[in-house]
Protein backbone atom coordinates (compact mmCIF):
# COMPACT_ATOMS: atom_id res chain seq x y z
CA UNK A 1 0.00 0.00 0.00
CA UNK A 2 2.95 2.46 0.94
CA UNK A 3 4.35 1.42 -2.97
CA UNK A 4 1.03 2.36 -4.00
CA UNK A 5 0.92 5.68 -2.23
CA UNK A 6 4.25 6.46 -3.25
CA UNK A 7 3.43 6.17 -7.15
CA UNK A 8 -0.25 8.12 -6.66
CA UNK A 9 1.72 11.09 -5.32
CA UNK A 10 4.11 10.94 -7.70
CA UNK A 11 2.12 11.20 -10.96
CA UNK A 12 -0.30 13.53 -9.43
CA UNK A 13 0.94 15.56 -6.15
CA UNK A 14 -1.63 17.71 -3.94
CA UNK A 15 -4.06 15.05 -3.06
CA UNK A 16 -4.91 13.23 0.20
CA UNK A 17 -4.83 9.88 -1.24
CA UNK A 18 -4.97 8.34 2.35
CA UNK A 19 -8.18 9.16 2.67
CA UNK A 20 -9.69 10.88 -0.63
CA UNK A 21 -12.74 8.57 -2.00
CA UNK A 22 -13.45 10.22 -4.89
CA UNK A 23 -10.63 10.68 -7.08
CA UNK A 24 -12.48 9.72 -10.08
CA UNK A 25 -15.77 11.74 -9.26
CA UNK A 26 -14.14 14.71 -7.88
CA UNK A 27 -12.01 15.02 -11.60
CA UNK A 28 -9.11 14.53 -9.16
CA UNK A 29 -7.78 11.99 -11.15
CA UNK A 30 -7.81 12.71 -15.10
CA UNK A 31 -7.36 10.09 -18.38
CA UNK A 32 -4.15 10.82 -18.80
CA UNK A 33 -2.97 10.21 -14.53
CA UNK A 34 -5.91 7.32 -14.59
CA UNK A 35 -2.84 6.42 -17.56
CA UNK A 36 0.27 7.01 -15.89
CA UNK A 37 -0.77 5.33 -12.86
CA UNK A 38 -1.81 2.05 -14.82
CA UNK A 39 1.33 2.40 -16.36
CA UNK A 40 3.62 2.18 -12.94
CA UNK A 41 1.25 -0.35 -11.55
CA UNK A 42 1.67 -2.36 -14.16
CA UNK A 43 6.04 -2.10 -14.04
CA UNK A 44 5.76 -1.83 -10.47
CA UNK A 45 3.42 -5.34 -9.32
CA UNK A 46 3.19 -7.09 -12.12
CA UNK A 47 -0.09 -7.00 -13.44
CA UNK A 48 -2.06 -6.00 -16.43
CA UNK A 49 -4.45 -3.89 -16.47
CA UNK A 50 -7.47 -4.01 -19.36
CA UNK A 51 -9.96 -1.22 -20.25
CA UNK A 52 -12.51 -2.94 -18.47
CA UNK A 53 -10.57 -2.62 -15.55
CA UNK A 54 -11.03 1.60 -15.91
CA UNK A 55 -13.72 1.99 -13.93
CA UNK A 56 -14.52 4.08 -11.27
CA UNK A 57 -15.03 1.81 -9.07
CA UNK A 58 -11.37 0.75 -9.36
CA UNK A 59 -9.74 4.44 -9.45
CA UNK A 60 -11.80 6.51 -6.87
CA UNK A 61 -9.45 5.90 -3.83
CA UNK A 62 -6.41 4.48 -2.79
CA UNK A 63 -8.14 1.62 -1.12
CA UNK A 64 -9.92 0.19 -4.29
CA UNK A 65 -6.99 0.58 -6.26
CA UNK A 66 -4.83 -1.71 -3.84
CA UNK A 67 -8.06 -3.95 -3.54
CA UNK A 68 -7.73 -4.18 -7.84
CA UNK A 69 -4.13 -5.15 -7.50
CA UNK A 70 -4.57 -7.66 -5.02
CA UNK A 71 -7.05 -9.43 -7.30
CA UNK A 72 -5.52 -8.91 -10.22
CA UNK A 73 -2.21 -10.81 -8.78
CA UNK A 74 -4.21 -13.38 -7.63
CA UNK A 75 -5.66 -13.71 -10.95
CA UNK A 76 -2.26 -13.56 -12.66
CA UNK B 1 -39.01 15.63 -40.47
CA UNK B 2 -37.30 18.13 -39.03
CA UNK B 3 -37.35 19.00 -35.53
CA UNK B 4 -38.56 22.43 -35.15
CA UNK B 5 -42.04 21.72 -37.51
CA UNK B 6 -45.65 21.51 -36.74
CA UNK B 7 -45.26 18.37 -37.77
CA UNK B 8 -42.47 17.36 -35.70
CA UNK B 9 -44.76 18.77 -32.51
CA UNK B 10 -47.75 16.89 -33.38
CA UNK B 11 -45.48 13.72 -33.94
CA UNK B 12 -44.81 14.30 -30.37
CA UNK B 13 -47.58 14.89 -29.13
CA UNK B 14 -49.27 12.01 -30.79
CA UNK B 15 -46.69 9.71 -29.08
CA UNK B 16 -46.56 11.09 -25.58
CA UNK B 17 -50.60 10.74 -26.02
CA UNK B 18 -50.26 7.26 -27.21
CA UNK B 19 -47.68 6.47 -24.45
CA UNK B 20 -49.74 7.31 -21.21
CA UNK B 21 -52.99 5.90 -22.94
CA UNK B 22 -51.21 2.31 -23.50
CA UNK B 23 -51.42 -0.55 -21.33
CA UNK B 24 -48.36 -0.07 -19.49
CA UNK B 25 -46.65 -3.25 -20.51
CA UNK B 26 -46.54 -2.54 -24.23
CA UNK B 27 -45.63 1.59 -23.08
CA UNK B 28 -41.73 0.19 -24.95
CA UNK B 29 -43.19 -1.33 -27.81
CA UNK B 30 -45.06 2.42 -28.47
CA UNK B 31 -41.34 4.00 -28.04
CA UNK B 32 -40.28 1.84 -30.50
CA UNK B 33 -42.94 1.57 -33.12
CA UNK B 34 -42.80 5.67 -33.37
CA UNK B 35 -38.79 5.87 -33.56
CA UNK B 36 -39.12 3.78 -36.49
CA UNK B 37 -41.47 6.27 -38.31
CA UNK B 38 -39.60 8.81 -36.88
CA UNK B 39 -36.77 7.21 -39.17
CA UNK B 40 -38.57 6.33 -41.96
CA UNK B 41 -39.51 9.91 -42.48
CA UNK B 42 -36.03 10.93 -43.41
CA UNK B 43 -36.35 7.98 -46.68
CA UNK B 44 -38.08 4.63 -46.04
CA UNK B 45 -34.75 3.00 -47.33
CA UNK B 46 -32.53 4.69 -44.61
CA UNK B 47 -34.05 2.02 -42.53
CA UNK B 48 -31.67 -0.33 -43.73
CA UNK B 49 -28.92 1.04 -42.26
CA UNK B 50 -30.42 0.90 -38.58
CA UNK B 51 -31.54 -2.38 -39.22
CA UNK B 52 -28.69 -3.52 -40.23
CA UNK B 53 -26.32 -1.47 -37.47
CA UNK B 54 -28.73 -3.05 -34.72
CA UNK B 55 -28.74 -6.92 -35.98
CA UNK B 56 -25.23 -7.15 -36.22
CA UNK B 57 -24.45 -5.72 -32.50
CA UNK B 58 -27.48 -7.47 -31.62
CA UNK B 59 -25.84 -10.68 -32.99
CA UNK B 60 -22.39 -9.74 -31.53
CA UNK B 61 -23.70 -9.54 -28.04
CA UNK B 62 -25.89 -12.68 -27.91
CA UNK B 63 -22.87 -14.83 -29.42
CA UNK B 64 -20.48 -13.44 -26.75
CA UNK B 65 -23.27 -14.69 -24.25
CA UNK B 66 -23.19 -18.23 -25.78
CA UNK B 67 -19.68 -18.16 -25.84
CA UNK B 68 -19.42 -17.92 -22.70
CA UNK B 69 -21.95 -19.99 -21.56
CA UNK B 70 -20.90 -23.16 -23.58
CA UNK B 71 -16.84 -22.19 -23.66
CA UNK B 72 -14.78 -23.27 -20.36
CA UNK B 73 -11.81 -22.66 -22.13
CA UNK B 74 -10.51 -19.23 -21.02
CA UNK B 75 -8.37 -19.00 -23.38
CA UNK B 76 -11.24 -20.15 -25.87
CA UNK B 77 -12.95 -17.45 -24.60
CA UNK B 78 -10.97 -14.58 -25.01
CA UNK B 79 -9.88 -16.03 -28.46
CA UNK B 80 -13.83 -16.45 -29.66
CA UNK B 81 -14.65 -13.26 -28.17
CA UNK B 82 -12.24 -11.22 -29.92
CA UNK B 83 -13.16 -12.57 -32.96
CA UNK B 84 -16.91 -12.09 -32.45
CA UNK B 85 -15.94 -8.19 -31.55
CA UNK B 86 -13.56 -7.71 -34.42
CA UNK B 87 -16.51 -9.39 -37.17
CA UNK B 88 -18.66 -6.88 -35.51
CA UNK B 89 -16.32 -3.69 -35.38
CA UNK B 90 -15.72 -4.20 -39.24
CA UNK B 91 -19.53 -4.80 -40.09
CA UNK B 92 -20.75 -2.00 -38.08
CA UNK B 93 -17.98 0.86 -39.02
CA UNK B 94 -17.19 -0.84 -42.59
CA UNK B 95 -20.80 0.06 -43.42
CA UNK B 96 -20.35 3.59 -41.48
CA UNK B 97 -16.91 4.34 -43.43
CA UNK B 98 -18.32 3.25 -46.76
CA UNK B 99 -21.45 5.88 -46.46
CA UNK B 100 -19.56 8.72 -45.32
CA UNK B 101 -15.83 8.34 -46.08
CA UNK B 102 -16.09 6.95 -49.87
CA UNK B 103 -16.09 10.16 -51.90
CA UNK B 104 -13.58 11.55 -49.41
CA UNK B 105 -10.64 8.58 -50.47
CA UNK B 106 -12.01 8.61 -54.29
CA UNK B 107 -11.71 12.76 -54.22
CA UNK B 108 -7.88 12.20 -52.83
CA UNK B 109 -7.03 9.55 -54.96
CA UNK B 110 -7.70 11.80 -57.71
CA UNK B 111 -5.94 14.63 -56.52
CA UNK B 112 -2.89 12.38 -55.28
CA UNK B 113 -2.68 9.93 -58.49
CA UNK B 114 -4.26 12.32 -61.06
CA UNK B 115 -7.12 10.08 -61.50
CA UNK B 116 -10.35 11.20 -62.84
CA UNK B 117 -12.60 7.80 -61.05
CA UNK B 118 -16.32 9.14 -60.73
CA UNK B 119 -17.57 10.15 -57.22
CA UNK B 120 -20.26 7.56 -56.14
CA UNK B 121 -23.71 8.71 -55.33
CA UNK B 122 -24.33 7.13 -51.51
CA UNK B 123 -26.74 8.30 -49.38
CA UNK B 124 -25.67 9.52 -45.52
CA UNK B 125 -28.26 8.07 -43.68
CA UNK B 126 -29.30 10.75 -41.21
CA UNK B 127 -27.57 10.05 -37.46
CA UNK B 128 -25.44 6.92 -39.00
CA UNK B 129 -22.26 8.46 -36.91
CA UNK B 130 -24.51 8.70 -33.76
CA UNK B 131 -26.24 5.25 -33.60
CA UNK B 132 -23.25 3.26 -34.86
CA UNK B 133 -21.30 4.63 -32.08
CA UNK B 134 -24.12 3.85 -29.59
CA UNK B 135 -24.37 0.21 -30.68
CA UNK B 136 -20.66 -0.16 -30.74
CA UNK B 137 -20.34 1.18 -27.81
CA UNK B 138 -22.92 -1.59 -26.15
CA UNK B 139 -20.92 -4.54 -28.01
CA UNK B 140 -18.09 -3.19 -26.65
CA UNK B 141 -19.33 -3.26 -23.12
CA UNK B 142 -20.82 -7.17 -23.50
CA UNK B 143 -17.71 -7.77 -24.31
CA UNK B 144 -15.68 -6.75 -21.40
CA UNK B 145 -18.81 -7.82 -19.08
CA UNK B 146 -19.63 -4.23 -18.52
CA UNK B 147 -23.41 -5.26 -19.31
CA UNK B 148 -25.28 -8.38 -19.20
CA UNK B 149 -26.38 -8.66 -23.64
CA UNK B 150 -29.88 -7.79 -24.56
CA UNK B 151 -32.11 -10.76 -25.17
CA UNK B 152 -35.40 -9.44 -26.59
CA UNK B 153 -34.18 -8.23 -30.41
CA UNK B 154 -36.91 -5.70 -30.57
CA UNK B 155 -36.19 -4.30 -26.62
CA UNK B 156 -32.52 -3.87 -28.32
CA UNK B 157 -34.22 -2.10 -31.33
CA UNK B 158 -35.04 0.27 -29.44
CA UNK B 159 -31.89 1.61 -27.14
CA UNK B 160 -30.24 1.56 -31.09
CA UNK B 161 -33.51 4.03 -32.07
CA UNK B 162 -35.10 5.82 -29.21
CA UNK B 163 -36.47 8.97 -31.72
CA UNK B 164 -35.56 12.06 -30.27
CA UNK B 165 -31.91 10.96 -29.93
CA UNK B 166 -31.20 9.11 -33.05
CA UNK B 167 -30.19 12.32 -35.17
CA UNK B 168 -27.98 14.29 -33.14
CA UNK B 169 -27.56 11.81 -29.76
CA UNK B 170 -26.53 12.35 -26.95
CA UNK B 171 -24.49 9.20 -27.54
CA UNK B 172 -26.64 6.60 -24.85
CA UNK B 173 -24.68 4.07 -23.15
CA UNK B 174 -26.44 0.97 -22.78
CA UNK B 175 -26.52 0.32 -18.67
CA UNK B 176 -28.14 3.90 -17.97
CA UNK B 177 -30.73 4.17 -20.92
CA UNK B 178 -32.46 0.61 -21.83
CA UNK B 179 -33.66 0.48 -18.15
CA UNK B 180 -35.50 3.48 -18.58
CA UNK B 181 -36.65 2.82 -21.93
CA UNK B 182 -38.85 -0.63 -20.70
CA UNK B 183 -39.78 0.59 -17.48
CA UNK B 184 -43.55 1.56 -17.64
CA UNK B 185 -44.58 4.81 -16.25
CA UNK B 186 -47.99 6.34 -15.09
CA UNK B 187 -48.90 10.30 -16.53
CA UNK B 188 -47.35 13.19 -14.15
CA UNK B 189 -48.48 16.81 -15.27
CA UNK B 190 -45.16 17.95 -13.38
CA UNK B 191 -43.00 15.61 -15.64
CA UNK B 192 -44.61 16.90 -19.07
CA UNK B 193 -44.28 20.55 -17.55
CA UNK B 194 -40.70 20.42 -16.80
CA UNK B 195 -39.94 18.62 -19.96
CA UNK B 196 -41.98 21.20 -22.20
CA UNK B 197 -40.01 23.78 -20.31
CA UNK B 198 -36.71 22.60 -21.47
CA UNK B 199 -37.95 22.52 -25.36
CA UNK B 200 -38.69 25.63 -25.11
CA UNK B 201 -35.28 26.76 -23.75
CA UNK B 202 -33.38 24.44 -26.19
CA UNK B 203 -35.55 26.35 -29.29
CA UNK B 204 -34.96 29.26 -27.92
CA UNK B 205 -31.24 28.94 -28.10
CA UNK B 206 -31.43 27.21 -31.30
CA UNK B 207 -34.01 30.15 -32.92
CA UNK B 208 -32.62 33.20 -30.95
CA UNK B 209 -29.25 32.43 -30.55
CA UNK B 210 -28.04 30.27 -33.10
CA UNK B 211 -30.56 31.20 -36.37
CA UNK B 212 -29.41 34.91 -35.36
CA UNK B 213 -25.83 34.69 -35.21
CA UNK B 214 -25.49 32.23 -38.35
CA UNK B 215 -27.16 34.94 -40.13
CA UNK B 216 -24.02 36.71 -40.12
CA UNK B 217 -21.84 33.33 -39.55
CA UNK B 218 -22.72 32.85 -43.46
CA UNK B 219 -22.24 35.99 -44.71
CA UNK B 220 -18.90 36.70 -43.33
CA UNK B 221 -17.47 32.68 -43.82
CA UNK B 222 -18.84 32.67 -47.42
CA UNK B 223 -16.94 35.56 -48.49
CA UNK B 224 -13.43 36.10 -46.23
CA UNK B 225 -12.39 39.12 -48.72
CA UNK B 226 -15.36 41.42 -48.77
CA UNK B 227 -15.95 40.72 -44.56
CA UNK B 228 -12.21 40.79 -44.03
CA UNK B 229 -12.45 43.01 -41.63
CA UNK B 230 -15.37 40.91 -39.42
CA UNK B 231 -13.54 37.32 -39.37
CA UNK B 232 -13.05 37.73 -35.38
CA UNK B 233 -17.07 38.39 -35.43
CA UNK B 234 -17.52 35.76 -37.71
CA UNK B 235 -16.06 33.31 -35.22
CA UNK B 236 -17.21 34.62 -32.31
CA UNK B 237 -20.57 34.38 -34.11
CA UNK B 238 -19.55 30.52 -34.62
CA UNK B 239 -19.01 29.96 -31.33
CA UNK B 240 -22.05 31.22 -30.28
CA UNK B 241 -24.44 29.66 -33.40
CA UNK B 242 -22.62 25.96 -32.68
CA UNK B 243 -23.06 26.52 -29.06
CA UNK B 244 -27.04 27.57 -29.27
CA UNK B 245 -27.84 24.94 -32.27
CA UNK B 246 -25.94 21.85 -30.55
CA UNK B 247 -26.59 22.60 -26.99
CA UNK B 248 -30.11 24.18 -27.37
CA UNK B 249 -31.22 20.88 -30.08
CA UNK B 250 -29.91 18.81 -26.89
CA UNK B 251 -32.00 20.60 -24.37
CA UNK B 252 -34.68 19.93 -26.92
CA UNK B 253 -34.26 16.23 -26.88
CA UNK B 254 -33.60 16.25 -23.25
CA UNK B 255 -36.72 17.22 -22.82
CA UNK B 256 -38.46 15.23 -25.18
CA UNK B 257 -37.32 12.17 -23.21
CA UNK B 258 -38.24 13.94 -20.26
CA UNK B 259 -41.92 14.07 -21.26
CA UNK B 260 -41.76 10.01 -21.70
CA UNK B 261 -39.58 10.61 -18.07
CA UNK B 262 -36.65 9.30 -19.46
CA UNK B 263 -33.38 11.05 -18.38
CA UNK B 264 -30.72 10.77 -21.24
CA UNK B 265 -27.04 11.53 -20.93
CA UNK B 266 -25.63 15.21 -20.19
CA UNK B 267 -23.60 16.44 -23.41
CA UNK B 268 -23.22 20.37 -22.53
CA UNK B 269 -21.66 21.74 -18.92
CA UNK B 270 -21.21 25.27 -19.70
CA UNK B 271 -18.22 24.50 -22.07
CA UNK B 272 -16.85 28.10 -22.50
CA UNK B 273 -16.13 28.42 -18.51
CA UNK B 274 -13.47 25.37 -19.12
CA UNK B 275 -9.87 26.55 -17.83
CA UNK B 276 -8.33 24.54 -20.58
CA UNK B 277 -8.89 22.36 -23.49
CA UNK B 278 -9.02 19.37 -21.62
CA UNK B 279 -11.40 20.27 -19.24
CA UNK B 280 -12.85 21.91 -22.22
CA UNK B 281 -13.90 18.42 -23.92
CA UNK B 282 -15.13 17.18 -20.71
CA UNK B 283 -18.14 19.97 -21.10
CA UNK B 284 -17.82 19.70 -24.71
CA UNK B 285 -20.06 16.96 -26.43
CA UNK B 286 -19.47 15.04 -23.11
CA UNK B 287 -21.21 11.93 -24.72
CA UNK B 288 -18.14 11.91 -27.77
CA UNK B 289 -15.69 12.44 -25.64
CA UNK B 290 -16.50 9.64 -22.70
CA UNK B 291 -17.38 7.36 -25.75
CA UNK B 292 -13.73 8.08 -27.23
CA UNK B 293 -11.94 7.77 -23.98
CA UNK B 294 -13.37 4.50 -23.04
CA UNK B 295 -13.67 2.98 -26.18
CA UNK B 296 -10.67 4.12 -27.99
CA UNK B 297 -7.96 6.01 -26.06
CA UNK B 298 -7.80 3.48 -23.18
CA UNK B 299 -7.91 0.44 -25.32
CA UNK B 300 -5.33 2.17 -27.42
CA UNK B 301 -3.44 2.89 -24.27
CA UNK B 302 -3.06 -0.40 -22.56
CA UNK B 303 -3.06 -2.16 -25.90
CA UNK B 304 0.74 -4.39 -26.51
CA UNK B 305 2.03 -1.94 -29.02
CA UNK B 306 1.27 0.89 -27.15
CA UNK B 307 3.01 -0.67 -23.81
CA UNK B 308 5.96 -2.00 -26.10
CA UNK B 309 6.58 1.38 -27.09
CA UNK B 310 5.87 2.86 -23.63
CA UNK B 311 8.75 0.76 -22.05
CA UNK B 312 11.33 2.03 -25.28
CA UNK B 313 10.03 6.41 -24.48
CA UNK B 314 11.13 5.18 -20.74
CA UNK B 315 14.39 3.72 -21.60
CA UNK B 316 15.08 6.45 -24.34
CA UNK B 317 13.01 9.56 -22.33
CA UNK B 318 13.39 8.88 -18.88
CA UNK B 319 10.51 7.13 -16.31
CA UNK B 320 8.61 10.63 -16.07
CA UNK B 321 8.54 11.70 -19.99
CA UNK B 322 8.23 7.66 -20.99
CA UNK B 323 5.44 7.41 -19.58
CA UNK B 324 3.48 10.18 -21.02
CA UNK B 325 4.52 9.79 -24.09
CA UNK B 326 2.37 6.54 -25.34
CA UNK B 327 -0.63 8.71 -23.77
CA UNK B 328 0.08 11.14 -25.75
CA UNK B 329 0.26 9.56 -28.72
CA UNK B 330 -3.32 7.58 -28.25
CA UNK B 331 -4.22 11.42 -27.66
CA UNK B 332 -3.48 12.08 -31.02
CA UNK B 333 -4.96 9.01 -32.20
CA UNK B 334 -8.28 9.74 -30.51
CA UNK B 335 -8.62 13.06 -31.55
CA UNK B 336 -7.72 11.80 -35.04
CA UNK B 337 -10.94 10.06 -34.71
CA UNK B 338 -12.59 12.65 -33.29
CA UNK B 339 -11.98 15.14 -36.61
CA UNK B 340 -12.72 12.31 -38.94
CA UNK B 341 -16.04 11.47 -36.80
CA UNK B 342 -16.72 14.91 -37.92
CA UNK B 343 -16.35 15.08 -41.46
CA UNK B 344 -14.96 13.63 -44.41
CA UNK B 345 -12.45 16.99 -45.31
CA UNK B 346 -8.87 17.40 -44.37
CA UNK B 347 -10.33 20.78 -42.38
CA UNK B 348 -12.11 18.32 -39.51
CA UNK B 349 -8.62 16.05 -38.98
CA UNK B 350 -6.99 19.35 -38.40
CA UNK B 351 -9.35 20.30 -36.06
CA UNK B 352 -8.83 16.93 -34.57
CA UNK B 353 -4.90 16.98 -34.66
CA UNK B 354 -5.26 20.49 -33.20
CA UNK B 355 -7.08 20.11 -29.93
CA UNK B 356 -5.50 16.34 -30.00
CA UNK B 357 -1.82 18.14 -30.11
CA UNK B 358 -3.04 20.94 -27.57
CA UNK B 359 -4.08 18.31 -24.87
CA UNK B 360 -1.10 16.48 -25.68
CA UNK B 361 1.76 19.06 -25.23
CA UNK B 362 -0.15 20.20 -21.65
CA UNK B 363 0.12 16.39 -20.63
CA UNK B 364 3.87 16.72 -21.51
CA UNK B 365 4.60 20.03 -19.87
CA UNK B 366 2.17 18.88 -16.89
CA UNK B 367 4.86 18.94 -14.36
CA UNK B 368 6.42 22.40 -15.95
CA UNK B 369 3.45 24.23 -15.75
CA UNK B 370 3.48 23.40 -11.74
CA UNK B 371 6.81 24.82 -11.66
CA UNK B 372 6.33 27.79 -13.40
CA UNK B 373 2.89 28.15 -11.36
CA UNK B 374 5.76 27.98 -8.75
CA UNK B 375 8.25 30.47 -9.40
CA UNK B 376 5.15 33.07 -10.37
CA UNK B 377 3.65 32.83 -6.35
CA UNK B 378 0.33 31.90 -7.90
CA UNK B 379 -0.89 29.80 -4.65
CA UNK B 380 -3.57 27.72 -5.84
CA UNK B 381 -6.37 28.84 -7.91
CA UNK B 382 -7.43 32.53 -7.07
CA UNK B 383 -9.98 34.02 -9.65
CA UNK B 384 -8.02 36.23 -12.01
CA UNK B 385 -5.93 33.12 -12.53
CA UNK B 386 -9.39 31.20 -13.32
CA UNK B 387 -10.20 34.17 -15.93
CA UNK B 388 -7.00 33.95 -17.44
CA UNK B 389 -7.18 30.46 -18.13
CA UNK B 390 -10.99 30.71 -19.12
CA UNK B 391 -10.18 33.06 -21.24
CA UNK B 392 -7.14 31.55 -22.93
CA UNK B 393 -9.26 28.30 -23.37
CA UNK B 394 -11.82 30.63 -25.26
CA UNK B 395 -8.88 31.64 -27.44
CA UNK B 396 -7.81 28.19 -28.31
CA UNK B 397 -11.05 26.73 -28.66
CA UNK B 398 -12.24 29.69 -31.02
CA UNK B 399 -9.28 28.90 -33.62
CA UNK B 400 -9.89 25.78 -33.99
CA UNK B 401 -13.86 26.57 -34.46
CA UNK B 402 -11.56 28.15 -37.87
CA UNK B 403 -10.68 25.33 -38.92
CA UNK B 404 -14.42 23.36 -38.62
CA UNK B 405 -16.46 26.82 -40.25
CA UNK B 406 -14.60 27.55 -43.12
CA UNK B 407 -14.38 25.43 -46.36
CA UNK B 408 -11.05 24.53 -46.35
CA UNK B 409 -7.71 24.93 -44.07
CA UNK B 410 -6.45 27.88 -46.50
CA UNK B 411 -9.63 29.60 -45.77
CA UNK B 412 -9.18 28.97 -42.41
CA UNK B 413 -5.68 30.19 -42.04
CA UNK B 414 -6.53 33.34 -44.27
CA UNK B 415 -9.43 34.26 -41.66
CA UNK B 416 -7.19 34.04 -39.08
CA UNK B 417 -4.27 36.20 -39.82
CA UNK B 418 -7.66 38.00 -41.11
CA UNK B 419 -8.70 38.31 -37.82
CA UNK B 420 -5.46 39.61 -35.92
CA UNK B 421 -4.52 42.57 -38.94
CA UNK B 422 -7.71 43.68 -40.27
CA UNK B 423 -10.75 44.71 -37.95
CA UNK B 424 -13.85 46.73 -39.17
CA UNK B 425 -16.71 46.01 -37.05
CA UNK B 426 -19.33 48.75 -38.85
CA UNK B 427 -19.29 46.37 -41.21
CA UNK B 428 -21.34 44.46 -39.30
CA UNK B 429 -23.97 46.82 -39.80
CA UNK B 430 -24.17 45.25 -44.04
CA UNK B 431 -25.52 42.18 -43.47
CA UNK B 432 -28.71 41.50 -44.57
CA UNK B 433 -30.43 39.59 -42.37
CA UNK B 434 -33.95 39.59 -44.31
CA UNK B 435 -34.36 37.58 -46.99
CA UNK B 436 -35.34 40.50 -49.31
CA UNK B 437 -31.60 41.61 -48.84
CA UNK B 438 -32.65 44.88 -46.43
CA UNK B 439 -30.41 45.72 -43.47
CA UNK B 440 -33.05 47.83 -41.88
CA UNK B 441 -33.38 44.80 -39.46
CA UNK B 442 -29.81 44.40 -39.21
CA UNK B 443 -28.81 46.70 -35.77
CA UNK B 444 -31.60 45.12 -34.24
CA UNK B 445 -30.48 41.76 -34.74
CA UNK B 446 -27.48 42.11 -33.24
CA UNK B 447 -28.84 43.61 -30.24
CA UNK B 448 -31.46 40.42 -29.81
CA UNK B 449 -28.39 38.59 -30.07
CA UNK B 450 -26.10 40.70 -27.24
CA UNK B 451 -29.62 40.40 -25.07
CA UNK B 452 -29.80 36.71 -25.96
CA UNK B 453 -26.12 36.08 -25.15
CA UNK B 454 -26.24 37.91 -21.82
CA UNK B 455 -29.46 36.33 -20.75
CA UNK B 456 -27.35 32.85 -21.46
CA UNK B 457 -24.16 34.08 -19.79
CA UNK B 458 -26.29 34.89 -16.53
CA UNK B 459 -27.98 31.89 -16.55
CA UNK B 460 -24.44 29.68 -17.24
CA UNK B 461 -23.29 31.33 -14.35
CA UNK B 462 -25.87 30.29 -11.67
CA UNK B 463 -25.48 26.77 -12.83
CA UNK B 464 -21.67 26.72 -12.64
CA UNK B 465 -22.47 28.08 -9.09
CA UNK B 466 -24.67 24.68 -8.67
CA UNK B 467 -28.06 26.91 -8.47
CA UNK B 468 -30.86 24.30 -9.71
CA UNK B 469 -33.01 26.97 -12.27
CA UNK B 470 -35.31 24.29 -13.22
CA UNK B 471 -36.31 23.17 -9.68
CA UNK B 472 -36.49 26.74 -8.31
CA UNK B 473 -38.75 27.45 -11.24
CA UNK B 474 -41.08 24.74 -10.46
CA UNK B 475 -41.49 25.75 -6.82
CA UNK B 476 -42.61 29.33 -8.41
CA UNK B 477 -46.72 29.78 -8.59
CA UNK B 478 -48.14 28.81 -11.70
CA UNK B 479 -48.73 32.49 -12.72
CA UNK B 480 -44.84 32.87 -12.84
CA UNK B 481 -43.86 29.81 -14.93
CA UNK B 482 -46.56 30.72 -16.92
CA UNK B 483 -45.69 33.88 -17.34
CA UNK B 484 -41.28 31.89 -18.79
CA UNK B 485 -43.49 29.59 -20.46
CA UNK B 486 -45.16 32.19 -22.79
CA UNK B 487 -42.25 34.65 -22.90
CA UNK B 488 -40.28 32.13 -24.09
CA UNK B 489 -42.81 30.67 -26.22
CA UNK B 490 -43.99 33.82 -27.77
CA UNK B 491 -39.67 35.08 -28.44
CA UNK B 492 -39.22 32.42 -30.91
CA UNK B 493 -41.82 33.61 -33.46
CA UNK B 494 -41.05 37.23 -32.72
CA UNK B 495 -36.61 36.94 -32.57
CA UNK B 496 -35.64 34.12 -34.22
CA UNK B 497 -34.99 33.61 -37.78
CA UNK B 498 -37.65 31.46 -39.27
CA UNK B 499 -36.90 27.72 -39.57
CA UNK B 500 -37.96 27.44 -43.49
CA UNK B 501 -34.53 29.77 -43.65
CA UNK B 502 -32.25 28.54 -41.69
CA UNK B 503 -32.47 24.16 -41.84
CA UNK B 504 -32.24 22.05 -39.41
CA UNK B 505 -29.66 20.91 -36.62
CA UNK B 506 -25.53 21.12 -37.67
CA UNK B 507 -25.37 18.29 -35.73
CA UNK B 508 -27.96 16.04 -37.24
CA UNK B 509 -25.92 16.21 -40.79
CA UNK B 510 -23.25 13.29 -38.92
Amino acid sequence: MEQLLEILEDIQPDADYAACETLIDDGILDSFAILSIVSELEDTFGIAITPAEIIPENFNSAKALWAMICRLKEEA
Amino acid sequence: MSLISMKFILFVAAAVAGYYLMPKRVQWVWLLLFSYIYYASSGIKLLFFLIYSTLVTYAAGRLLSVVRTSCRDKKKIRKYGRLIIAGGLVLNFGMLAVMKYTNFVILNINSLFGTDLDFVSLLLPLGISFYTFQSTGYMLDVYWGKCDPEKNVLRFALFVSFFPQILQGPIGRYSRLAGQLYTSRSFDFQRIERGIELILWGFFKKMVLADNAGVFVSAIFSDPEKYAGLSVFGVLGYSIQLYGDFSGGMDVVQGIANLFGITLDENFRRPYFARSITDFWHRWHITLGTWMKDYVFYPVSLSGWMSRFGKFAKKRFGKSTGRVLPICLANLIVFLVVGIWHGAAWKYIVYGLYNGMIIAVSGLLGGQYRRWKKALHIAGNPWWYQLFQILRTFILVNISWFFDRADSVPQALYMMKNAVTSFTPSQLLTIPVQQSGSTAMTAAVLVIIAAGCTLLFFVSILKERGVQIRESLAMRPLAVRLAVFLALFFALPCLGQPPSLTGGFIYAQF
